[in-house]
């Protein structure tokens, strides 16, 4: 399997000369690109328009300066559209108008916040946001550029490991980390710019789990015993599941970060199951990550206090508590509440009274103020964002790139869940942020660079001979 | 700015909102809600490029490109191997799809490398996958099923040079 998927690098670069007789590729570049071109437009217009919204709601006037640095972004979303045009022409046309709309819509809320706050200029989150947005589709225009087949990253497999493992330990170096909100997960340089490492430890763990379960899945897969209708895995094939398990608990005890550790292991539980098709594995890992997380809600203070909030928020004692009780929570929930259906309205709800209302609770400021229909819109662009990766991954002709696109697609998919469901007190509340809408500069460039990775998978795979019968 | 401007620009952006959702579902309802059937209809035989009979069964320089493409990257195995798989029977009999290393998918789907549109192909109906140097083809659990010299295809399994596989009303085989 191994030597087969590497010597497909040189074999399947696209035919440059024109296709045989017969055998046309599906290529519609033009319209694919000018489906997109719309839809980025439209993306474009609901941007200005919230912030417009957020202006009139909150201030009662139009503020031109920020609706100015809006449309610099929007400046450079159609830069990374005709960089496409160029590099990517097959690429999938609906995975940048989405990302746009919510990365837009995430600037809006946190202007409205800063608002509230009585923030501005550089000291204001909404324009840091604005800075770290225009970064991070730089950086995807990078990828695209640099990555013009995704195979080449799987020549990397080992050493993506290796960056993966260096991203997650650089923020318990000491001098280097810093630890805020009680979690070690970040590392700052200067007084300036805080950086969350484990954001883009996220992609460089998703190219080595695809890279190392093409390579080496038939062990994992073909032998074992059979026990309750599934067929189990030898003992000593173990050994990935319980070092990517133990990297998750480190994560639990060192840098006492819940949700980080869920998303690593979540994403690689899944990636096995799709390389392996075994549901044996999602048995095993989920109930050693259970025992775990139980374990440290018995053992460490934090997670304990975490699954208490999930269980009463409402108690006085819960509420009252300082450090780490359920004030936010229950605030999250008001919020949500005081929105209702429709929304107060952009601008004219109260989101600022709950504690971090543009990073972790940015999904309860976004309820209050667009309601439950807002919300579930913005839940359906995030699936359509999933299910486009998903399919992107079904859609490609090597191991490698499926297993690439189904990781990619479902981290961000993961990472939904484990904020929204925390916010809304499904599962316990953990620090993470929400893919393009919290403010944070590192999960910004994380998810654009995803974006531009999913995008130059579709066009990789689009990019095949084929031959079409009609019957 | 009165209360009723606001709430009707507010609700404006929730419905603009929705409208984009819409807008991304109706473009991608083929992917959602799979490939439309087509019936045999003679208009859509003539877009697609010129049909079958209008190829002579080989393509001099076509196939020693593709040969020498699967030469190159197949290896030492490489005279063994197959290097086209020929369409037999169907529409576009005689039409000649190289072979590279990378699995080639069968079905109605419009991501398949072979998309074979009629009543009795399924969406996703088979892959073909080389496996150790060896073609192999398996089924996708497609309603008709695929056969390989009249053997209904369970198992994947490899494909002789010249044996005939029928996928729907389609048959094809492998050659050097």
């Amino acid at each position: 399997m191994s030597d087969a998927a590497t010597g497909r690098v040189t074999a399947t670069q696209p035919p440059t000369a024109t296709p045989p007789d017969g055998i046309r590729r599906i290529r519609m570049p033009q319209r694919l690109r000018n489906l997109e071109f719309w839809l980025l437009l439209v993306a474009c217009v609901i941007n200005a328009g919230a912030i417009v919204l957020v202006q009139l709601g909150a201030l009662g006037h139009i503020d031109t300066q920020l609706v100015l640095l809006g449309a610099g972004l929007s400046v450079l979303v159609f830069a990374l559209h005709i960089v496409m045009r160029f590099v990517a022409r097959d690429a999938d046309p609906f995975l940048l108008p989405i990302a746009t709309v919510l990365n837009g819509l995430g600037i809006a809320e946190i202007y409205r916040i800063d608002i509230a706050f009585g923030d501005s200029g550089w000291e204001s989150a909404s324009v840091r946001q604005i800075a770290w947005s225009g970064i991070a589709i730089i950086a995807a225009i990078a990828t695209i550029l640099l990555i013009r087949n995704h195979r080449v990253l799987f020549r990397y497999t080992y050493l993506s490991g290796l960056v993966a493992i260096v991203l997650l330990l650089l923020p318990l170096v000491p001098g280097l980390g810093e630890e805020i909100n009680g979690a070690r997960v970040w590392i700052s340089i200067g007084s300036f710019a805080s950086f969350q490492p484990g954001e883009i430890a996220k992609i460089a763990l998703a190219v080595f789990f695809a890279g190392y379960l093409v390579r080496n899945r038939d062990s994992l897969s073909m032998v074992g015993t059979k026990f309750l209708g599934m067929r189990f895995p030898r003992a000593r094939d173990l050994g990935p599941l319980l070092i990517v398990w133990a990297l998750s608990m480190a994560v639990i005890v060192f840098q006492r970060d819940l949700g980080t550790a869920l998303l690593y292991f979540g994403l690689f539980l899944v990636m096995l199951y799709v390389a392996t098709s075994r549901l044996s594995w999602v048995v095993l890992g989920l109930s050693l990550f259970l025992a775990g997380a139980l374990i440290a809600s018995q053992t460490l203070d934090y997670v304990h206090a975490r699954f208490q909030n999930w269980l009463e928020p409402f108690s006085d004692g819960r509420y009252d508590a300082d450090p780490g009780g359920s004030y936010q929570l229950v605030q999250g929930l008001f919020g949500l509440a005081n929105g209702g259906l429709i929304g107060t309205g952009l601008g004219r709800g109260s989101p600022d009274i709950t504690p971090v209302p543009q990073s972790d609770y940015i999904i309860a400021s976004l309820g209050e103020e667009l309601g439950l229909a807002g919300l579930f819109a913005i839940f359906a662009l995030y699936v359509l964002l999933v299910a486009r990766g998903f399919r992107i991954g079904f859609a490609g002709q090597d191991d490698f790139g499926k297993l690439l696109g189904v990781g990619l697609a479902f981290v961000v998919a993961l990472q939904v869940f484990i904020v929204v469901g925390g916010v809304t007190r499904v599962i316990p509340l953990t620090g993470l942020t929400t893919p393009f809408l919290a403010a944070g500069g590192s999960s910004l460039v994380a998810n654009w660079i995803i974006v531009a990775l999913l995008l130059r998978l579709s066009d990789t795979v689009r990019n095949h001979p084929r031959l079409v019968i009609d019957g | 700015m009165s209360e009723l401007t606001l709430l009707v620009l507010q609700l404006g952006f929730l419905l603009l909102l929705w409208v984009f959702v819409f807008a991304i579902v109706y473009a991608l309802r083929s992917d959602l809600f799979g490939q439309r059937v087509r019936k045999l209809q003679p208009e859509a035989a003539g877009a697609t490029p010129p049909s079958g009979s209008a190829f002579p069964a080989s393509k001099p320089p076509v196939a020693a490109a593709a040969g020498a493409a699967g030469a190159a990257s197949a290896g030492a195995s490489a005279s063994e191997a197959p290097s086209k798989l020929v369409i037999t029977s169907g529409q576009k009999a005689g039409t000649e799809f190289p072979l590279g290393r990378d699995e080639i998918t069968i079905g109605r789907s419009s991501d398949s490398a072979i998309i074979i549109r009629d009543d009795y192909t399924s969406t996703h109906h088979a892959r073909m996958m080389l496996w150790s140097g060896r073609w192999m083809i398996q089924d996708l659990d497609s309603t008709n099923g695929t056969f390989l010299d009249g053997v209904r295809v369970t198992a994947p399994v490899p494909i002789p040079l010249g044996a005939t596989i029928k996928v729907g009303a389609t048959t094809f085989e492998l050659r050097r």
